[in-house]
Order: structure tokens, then C-alpha cells, then sequence
């Protein structure tokens, strides 16, 4: 049986208001993605404890993915802020664990925006076929 | 009447408090004046049980806090988890006081009923490693051994015998003995976060050895002082330049020195190997906690992210606890060593927080309790 | 705010790691860290960090005021007056001093005290001083190590010592059990194969000795120490194993645990003398046991804890918790410790007791001196000669085998999060689990559903660290299934 070529895991953060509606618009639009995502849909983006972040990559994510409303935009006032912060700790974290910066992405998106959002997660699928499997993966996980 | 900002050097006026205290007994007295005219329902103390062992207890006992006094470099505890949720006085050095600031900030601590005297401190050494190096490196007894001392970089130890011997910190470091490895690098050491900033450096003349330079930080610490003015316990006058540039100096050559040693430290791993090493240091966790249950600025309790999403019977490469410690300490780790000195299967778990906090801190130009204007980060948001 | 301190050593096994207890004026116990203790550097385990919860369980029932504790003294002297097919048991859960003061009721009655460990009745008297313990540092010492127990769950405090033998080059060899981090080697070999170990005299095995330790494991051990001049360190699994090994005088007759169990179940004993040893917990099938105790005549309990037993006995005299005693322990490198503790209250109770039994009273002073003059005498070791293997019953093979990996959490019935079997990768995928599944096991005793936990393992073997309802003894042969 030949190899099928390897497939990575990406598991998106999208809050419900503007990322999630940008991944509906981007079906809708018909653009080509990549099978390689997980949606996860929380109710805004300051809902994503680094926790779970951990977890995704824990449990064999290969990249994860944090998206919501554009700063300003966030349906609760300023839920996309506080996400940012724990973002920056996260992104420090990361680079200093010494998995590869590649692999924790942040992006705003907004809910009519289905082409970047189709575009990002291309790029981030590209990538990360190039580096291969997460360091983290558990054993006997694909 | 003293007032904040004041450089002060100050002594107990009992003498026996005096002689006893590492020097004057000051800070003793301090602490035994607050318990004695109603300021606070206890007092810490590090009840001492041989020369390289104490338990820190409260007490309500004045008797009890008089006869506490002395130095203990060998006895590498953190008091900031024993005053929460009390009305307490308590001794402490710069890792202790920032222990309290940070419980403060998570609101487990009332600042406004708990007072802390601040002490230098140069570095505290493992009980155990001490043991060994006065046999091996001092060639004493370690049941003789009386007292023992800091001074000019020297680490001296007196015996029953009256002798003393003393050897450079920086030879007893190469040989692995000497302070703990988080002292080495620790960037406070005068407790400016206290109430009262106490300790023997700019102590000069007659009265070195038996007298303590105090400097009035806040409110707080004015009371202190006041109340044991009024109360006879004892005595200050203000302290002259020559003492304070002394103590100035003292100061930026132990920073010096720490810095030093944090290049040593903290040698850059190579990107490619870093996960590698934490996953390798971690593997051989026994998941005891103790990390946790040590750490001075965890405030938590038993019940809190990094233990209700652990699971023993999760496979992972890193475990979820770890994950979330490093991250939750990233911004509030004060490097007192206590974790790494506590685990049992001796993972280094100080330097590895601090290989995450330092640059996450060092960004953010944020030192970790020092002040209550600066919240933790993680909770609320920039700007 | 007065809070009280001891300094004690920790029940968990015979590592006897230091540590302060502190109590405060409510009697809310806490624990603290001893960093000058030679022993563990202050450093506990999950079981030592969990402590609190331990002791502070140890509310008393029956007779935790004194009047009722002379009554529980008295109605014990009746009983035990006249009694017939009389076993007293003692761990080593407690002080040597209490055990001291427990073999004096034993020889007042004419009896003996059993530390509950048969292995030492099956092998020869020569080699029972073989399976002392010795100076951990010696491990840091060794070229080779070979463990032949699983030190992160069942000892942990040993794995400190074992990584230092690493830093010092030893070459860290484990054998059937599960893979492990600081093993250099893992193999799954039989005890015909052990000459591929490569042992010499600089070598240590390390194993340990329990009331459910099969005697011919010791056996092949003993034998291949003598082939080799390899050391053996047997770890052992109570506070003062060791010092209750070494002071009892009648380890060749001892009999095991299971044994008195079995001979409770058939009518041979008939009343029971527990001094801080729960056969309940100790024993791998729990309401087997609870049956065959509820046909004894006489129960009788001394305990410092609140354990299982203290339900159903007939008189339990209650002591002070374990901190609280004055009193001596010996660890599995032979170190003695000693508690700061002044509690005497058990000794008092036996010493009452034995008075009431028509033999004469004794107190602390007296019992102290003896324990450590018997601790102290360094026994002659004489030579052993090869052993022969004990017949067996035969091992079950192709079957699925489910050991208990036994640690301080089973033997006290601590709760830990660990409600999970470890199994190998092959298994999940030959019963096809699904991540986040459980497991079907089943044995004569029924059936559970247990959640798992993928580790390097031998293939067929199934090990737990909690007790399991379906275990009949420490293996069981299970059938499994995957849901």
C-alpha cells in the first residue's frame, strides 16, 4: 500500500461572532482548504485560556491556531485584548520551550473575511508540512 | 519620631537581646515590641532546633520572639506562605518579602495587618551541602560549630573552640558548595518592598557586629520603628554618608556578582535541543506537587489549574502541570529556590522557571514583588 | 496561635523519609519540610505531600476518652483471658517500642507476634540476614543496578539515589516491569535468563519484601547474588519493617499474611490481636478478607488510625497518631530515627493490659533500651548455599496478568487519582481501545471497567497501583476485553 503523504492536525480557536463566521464564509465561498483543520468554537476569543492551547498540542496537534474579531471589534468590549496578553505569554513560551514559532499562530479575522481566512489556514498547513510532526505528539497518535 | 525614608542604624537595648541578635537585635526587638504592644496577633520566627535546622512557627509568645534572634544562612525556608490569612509580623529576606507582595496582589494576604522587616541577605546554602562542605573544605566538626557569618565575600565559621575559619564564597562555589544556585543569580538583596529594609551592611566602627542599619520604607515600617522606640526596645540615630555609600556598595558588588553567575547559569541552549532538555527534565516527576505546595506566590490552593487538569492517567510528553506552572510563573517567579530544593527526584526546577521568567520579565520590565501598582499580568490587561 | 511541631518520620514505606508535622491550635495538621534529614533532604513523595489527609482521617472510634480506653483495656484482658488459637499481628506500622511492648503480650499469652512477611519462614535462617537492608549510598556507588520493582510508584524517594548512580555512570537495568525513564535497560526476562545480566560484586539488585512477596522471587535472587557476589537491598514496605524484622525472634515460623488469613477463613485462628495492622488494607482482596474476619471470636485492635478494621473488631484500644509517639523507628538502610513526639499512650494501654493479662507493667524507659540494644547488635552473617526452588503453583500462561504494584497509597486504602491500569501499546491495538475508552477486565471475582494508561510494557501484563475489587492476590489472571 503506498504511503499517503502525511496530513498534518491544526486545531483553530475561532470565536463565534467574527473568526467562526469568517470559516462559514470561506465554505461558502468555495475556497480550497486544506482537511487538516479542527474548528473549535468558543464565544470570544478572551474565552481561550492558554490551557487549552496546551492541551491541543498535548494531545497531538501539530499547529493551533488562535483567531477572533479584529482589536475594537470584539463583541464583548475587549475580550480580543485580554486574549492578546495571554497570547504574548504564550508566544514567549513557546519559542522558549523550543517548539517552533510556526506552530502557535494568532490572527483577527472577521466574519466576512472567508478568503484570508481560507489563505491562512492554507499558508499555516503549507508550513507546517514542511516541519513535520509536532515534537509533542504523543506516541502511537497520527 | 522616625520618619519614611529615613537611614537609620539601631540596636535592642536589652543587651541580652543584643548579644544574641547577629547584630544588635534590632530586628528581634522590632518584632517583639509589635506583638507586645497589640500591633499584630503573632509573630513568625524561625524556631531553631540545631544550627542547620529551624521550623518556622507563629507565635503569640514574646519571651518566645526575643529569644529567636540570629542569623541562619543554613535554613533556606520561605515564610510567605505562613503568614496567609494572619494577623502577623514577620522577619524576612528579599524572597520572603516578595512571596508576601505577590499573595498580596492575589489578595491571600492582607497587607494592611501583616508588617515585614526586611533583611539583607547574600544567599542562604542547603543545611545538608553545608554539612558536608565544613567537613570537607573547613576541616570542622559540623556539631561544633557556634556561629557563622558573612563578610567581605568571606563565609566564616566560628567553633566551641573560639577558632575561626573562613573561606572565599566564590572558591567554596567552584567546589559546588557555598549558596544555593538561586542565590547566586538572585537580583534583590537589599528587601526594599518591605516595611523596614534591615541588615549589618554599612555598619561601621564601633559598632559593627552589634548594631543594625534600618531604612524606614513606608507608613509601616514608621509605625514599627515608632512603636518600639516608645516602648523602650530600642535605640536608633541617624545614619552618616560614609555608612550609607558603604551599604550602596555592598549592594551593587553583590548585583554584580549575581549577574555574573546568571551568565553562567542560564548558558543558551540551542533552539533544535530545547524541548528535548525540558521533556527530558520532567520525565522523572513523581507528580508529588510539592513544587506547588513550596511555591511562595502560588496562591491557588489545592484546587487550581495546573493540578484539576493533570491527570495521572494522561500519557503526555509534558505533563499538563508543568505546562501550566511554567506559563503561570512566567510573569510572577521571584527564584527563591524553594521548588528545586524541595523535589524529589532533584529536577532543577528553579532555573528552568527562571530560563521562561527571566525574558518574559526582562520584556516586560517587570520585577515580581516589589510593588502592589503592578498586577500580575496574566489577569488583567496591558496598558 | 500556638502551633505545635514534631518531628517524625514519614508511615509511608521503610524509607523513612524525616519531616515535621505541625499542628495548630485547632489540630489542623499540616506538614513541613526537614532539609538537614540525612535521609531524604527534607524531600517527600505524593504520599508524604498528602499526609495531612492521612492523619487528619484518624478520628478514634469506641475509645478515644480515657475511661472507655480502660474499659477497651479490660474488655481486651477478658477476651483474651483463656482465649484459645490466639495470632497477633504487627506490621511494623508503628514504633519498634510498641512493637516491643506487643511481643511482651505475646509472651504473656504464650504467643507470637507475626510480622505477616512468609517469605522468611520458606528460606533458610542463614539467609534471613541477607535481606537487610543497606546504606542507600551504596546504591550512588554501584556500576549496575537492577531493579526488580518499579521505584517511581513504589518507592519513590529511591529514584533521587538511583539518579545520582546514573550521574556516577551506573548502568540502570529494570526487569518486567513497566519501562523506565532512568533505566539505561528494560527487560522482560525470566529468572533462567538472569546470567545475561552481567552482575559482579559492584553491582546492586534492588527488590522488595512484602507480606505478599512470592519466596521464590527472593530465591532466584538470593542465588544469583551468591553466583555473582552481587548485593541485594530488599525495600520494605512499612514505617519499621526493618527494625520489626530484625527484633522478631520468630521469623521461622513466621507466618504471612495471607496464611493467618487463610487459617482465620478455616476456624485455625481464633482470636486476633492487631497492633497498627489492618489486614483489610493489606490484604489485595478486600471483602474476601471482611468475611473471613467477621468469623473470628475475638477481634482486638490497637490503632493510632481510623482504618477499616476499627469497624468490625470487638475492643479497639486507641493510641495517639504516629507523630505524637515517643519512639524509634529503623529505616531500610538500618538508621535509626527517633520521633520528637513524647506520646506514651500506646505503650500505657499495653502495659495496662498486660497487667490485666497477670504479668507485670512496663513503660517507655524500659522498652526503649531494648529496642535498641536488639537494633544495635550487628548479627554475624553467615554463609548461605545455593537454594532450592519452592514447588509452585503453575503459572498461567497466554492469559493476561494483572499485578498489583504495590505503594503506600494501597497499603493504607489512600485515595489517589490514579484510577487507571497501565497496559501496553500492543494490547490497545489488538483489543482496538479508543483514546479516552476504558478497558473490561474480568477475573473469578467479577468484572470492572477501568480506564487506561499506554506505557512500555511487557506484552500480556496489566498493572495497577490501586486496589482493584476483581483481584484475588497480588496476580490475577484476567480475561479482557475493550469497550
Amino acid at each position: 500500500m503506498a504511503e499517503k503523504e502525511w496530513e498534518p492536525k491544526i486545531v483553530a480557536f475561532c470565536c463565534n461572532w467574527c473568526s467562526y463566521g469568517g470559516a462559514d464564509t470561506a465554505g461558502m465561498g468555495r475556497f480550497q482548504q486544506p482537511s487538516s483543520l479542527r474548528i473549535i468554537r468558543v464565544m470570544c476569543s478572551g474565552r481561550i485560556d492558554p490551557m487549552h492551547v496546551f492541551n491541543a498540542f498535548l494531545e497531538g496537534a501539530d499547529a493551533v491556531l488562535v483567531t477572533g474579531c479584529h482589536l475594537g471589534d470584539c463583541h464583548y468590549v475587549n475580550g480580543n485584548y485580554k486574549a492578546e496578553v495571554r497570547y504574548q505569554f504564550l508566544e514567549e513560551m513557546v519559542k522558549q520551550l523550543g517548539l517552533e514559532p510556526e506552530r502557535l499562530q494568532l490572527n483577527w479575522i472577521s466574519a466576512s473575511e472567508g478568503e484570508k481566512f481560507a489563505n491562512f489556514v492554507r499558508d499555516v498547513t503549507a508550513k507546517i508540512k514542511e516541519l513535520g510532526p509536532s515534537p509533542l505528539k504523543p506516541e502511537g497518535v497520527n | 519620631m522616625v520618619e519614611v525614608g529615613d537611614r537609620l542604624l539601631g540596636y535592642a537595648t536589652d543587651p541580652n537581646v543584643r548579644s544574641k541578635g547577629a547584630s544588635g537585635g534590632l530586628v528581634t526587638a522590632v518584632l517583639a515590641a509589635a506583638l507586645e504592644k497589640g500591633l499584630v496577633e503573632g509573630v513568625v520566627i524561625l524556631k531553631r532546633i540545631d544550627e542547620y535546622e529551624a521550623v518556622p512557627v507563629i507565635t503569640d509568645d514574646v519571651q518566645e520572639v526575643l529569644s529567636s534572634g540570629g542569623s541562619m544562612h543554613a535554613v533556606p525556608v520561605n515564610l510567605a506562605k505562613y503568614v496567609v490569612g494572619k494577623k502577623v509580623a514577620m522577619p524576612g529576606k528579599p524572597c520572603d518579602v516578595r512571596g508576601v507582595i505577590e499573595q498580596a496582589k492575589r489578595n491571600s494576604v492582607d497587607l494592611s495587618n501583616t508588617y515585614i522587616v526586611g533583611l539583607n541577605c547574600g544567599g542562604s546554602m542547603h543545611p545538608v551541602l553545608t554539612k558536608e562542605m565544613l567537613i570537607k573544605m573547613y576541616e570542622i566538626d559540623p556539631e561544633d560549630v557556634v556561629g557563622e557569618e558573612i563578610e567581605k565575600g568571606k563565609l566564616i565559621f566560628k567553633t566551641k573552640s573560639g577558632e575561626e575559619k573562613s573561606i572565599s564564597i566564590d572558591k567554596l562555589e567552584e567546589e559546588g558548595y557555598g549558596r544555593r544556585e538561586s542565590c547566586r543569580y538572585c537580583d534583590v538583596k537589599i528587601p526594599v518592598s518591605a516595611d523596614l529594609a534591615c541588615g549589618n551592611w554599612g555598619v561601621i566602627g564601633e559598632l559593627a557586629g552589634n548594631a543594625t542599619f534600618c531604612e524606614v520604607m513606608n507608613e509601616k515600617g514608621k509605625l514599627l520603628l515608632d512603636t518600639a522606640i516608645e516602648a523602650g526596645y530600642v535605640e536608633v540615630r541617624p545614619a552618616d554618608e560614609k555608612s550609607i555609600s558603604i551599604r550602596e556598595k555592598v549592594n551593587s558588588a553583590m548585583l554584580k556578582l549575581g549577574d555574573e553567575w546568571k551568565e553562567k547559569v542560564f548558558d543558551e541552549i540551542p533552539d533544535k535541543d530545547r524541548l528535548k532538555y525540558y521533556i527530558d527534565q520532567f520525565a522523572d516527576c513523581i507528580d508529588c506537587g510539592a513544587c506547588k505546595e513550596v511555591c511562595p506566590v502560588c496562591s491557588c490552593g489545592p484546587d487550581s489549574k495546573c493540578t484539576m487538569f493533570h491527570s495521572l492517567a494522561d500519557n503526555y510528553k509534558m505533563s499538563m502541570y508543568h505546562m501550566v506552572r511554567l506559563l503561570h510563573l512566567s510573569d510572577s517567579c521571584i527564584g527563591c529556590g524553594q521548588c528545586a530544593d524541595v523535589c524529589p527526584v532533584d529536577i532543577p526546577v528553579t532555573t528552568i522557571f527562571r530560563r521562561f521568567a527571566n525574558p518574559a520579565q526582562k520584556n516586560r520590565n517587570y520585577m515580581p514583588g516589589m510593588d502592589l501598582k503592578r498586577p500580575p499580568f496574566l489577569e488583567v490587561m496591558l496598558k | 496561635m500556638k502551633e505545635s511541631i514534631y518531628q517524625t518520620v514519614c508511615p509511608g514505606c521503610g524509607i523513612g523519609c524525616g519531616l515535621y508535622i505541625r499542628e495548630d491550635n485547632q489540630g489542623a495538621v499540616s506538614i513541613d519540610f526537614f532539609k538537614s534529614n540525612p535521609v531524604n533532604l527534607g524531600k517527600l513523595c505524593r504520599f508524604g505531600m498528602k499526609l495531612p489527609h492521612y492523619f487528619s482521617s484518624g478520628a478514634f472510634c469506641k475509645a478515644d476518652e480515657p475511661s472507655s480506653m480502660e474499659g477497651a483495656i479490660r474488655d481486651a484482658a477478658a477476651r483474651l483471658k483463656g482465649a484459645e488459637k490466639v495470632a497477633m499481628l504487627s506490621v511494623g506500622n508503628t514504633t519498634c517500642e510498641e512493637h516491643m511492648a506487643f511481643e511482651r503480650i505475646a509472651k504473656t499469652l504464650g504467643s507470637a507476634v507475626h510480622t505477616g512477611i512468609q517469605a522468611y519462614s520458606k528460606l533458610p535462617p542463614e539467609c534471613h540476614s541477607y535481606l537487610e537492608g543497606m546504606p542507600f549510598q551504596d546504591i550512588e556507588k554501584a556500576n549496575k543496578i537492577v531493579l526488580f520493582i518499579d521505584p517511581y510508584v513504589q518507592y519513590p524517594l529511591l529514584v533521587r539515589r538511583l539518579l545520582a548512580a546514573k550521574r556516577n555512570n551506573s548502568h540502570i537495568i529494570s526487569v518486567g516491569t513497566k519501562e523506565l525513564h532512568l533505566a539505561d535497560e528494560n527487560l522482560s526476562i525470566t529468572p533462567n535468563e538472569y546470567s545475561q545480566l552481567g552482575l559482579d560484586s559492584n553491582s546492586v539488585i534492588i527488590t522488595d519484601l512484602h507480606p505478599h512477596t512470592d519466596a521464590n522471587d527472593i530465591i532466584q535472587l538470593l542465588n544469583l547474588s551468591l553466583e555473582t557476589g552481587a548485593k541485594i537491598l530488599t525495600m520494605k514496605p512499612f514505617v519499621s519493617s526493618e527494625g520489626v524484622n530484625r527484633i522478631s525472634k520468630v521469623k521461622t515460623t513466621s507466618k504471612g499474611l495471607s496464611q493467618m488469613m487463610d487459617e482465620v477463613k478455616k476456624g485455625n485462628i481464633r482470636t486476633l490481636v492487631l497492633l497498627d495492622s489492618d489486614p483489610i488494607e493489606l490484604m489485595p482482596d478486600t471483602d474476601e478478607t471482611v468475611k473471613s474476619l467477621k468469623k473470628l471470636d475475638n477481634l482486638i485492635v490497637i490503632s493510632s488510625r481510623k482504618s477499616p478494621v476499627n469497624e468490625i473488631a470487638d475492643v479497639v484500644i486507641s493510641t495517639e497518631p504516629l507523630y505524637r509517639k515517643a519512639g524509634t523507628f529503623m529505616n531500610t538502610e538500618g538508621r535509626i530515627q527517633e520521633n520528637s513526639g513524647t506520646g506514651v499512650t500506646g505503650i500505657n494501654a499495653m502495659s495496662s493490659l498486660n497487667k490485666e493479662l497477670g504479668s507485670e507493667e512496663f513503660e517507655y524507659g524500659q522498652l526503649h533500651e531494648q529496642v535498641m540494644a536488639a537494633l544495635t547488635n550487628e548479627g554475624q552473617k553467615s554463609g548461605y548455599s545455593k537454594i532450592k526452588n519452592l514447588a509452585t503453583a503453575k503459572q498461567c500462561t497466554g492469559g493476561y496478568v494483572l499485578k498489583y504494584l504495590y505503594n503506600p497509597f494501597m497499603w493504607f486504602n489512600q485515595l489517589d487519582d490514579n484510577d487507571f491500569v497501565l497496559i501496553n501499546l500492543n494490547m490497545v491495538r489488538s483489543l482496538k481501545l479508543k483514546k479516552g475508552g476504558q478497558i473490561s477486565l474480568t477475573s473469578e471475582n467479577g468484572n470492572i471497567k477501568m480506564r487506561y494508561r499506554v506505557e512500555g510494557m511487557p506484552d500480556g501484563l496489566i498493572l495497577t497501583a490501586r486496589k482493584l475489587p476483581i483481584a484475588i492476590a497480588g496476580t490475577t489472571s484476567v480475561k479482557v476485553e475493550g469497550c
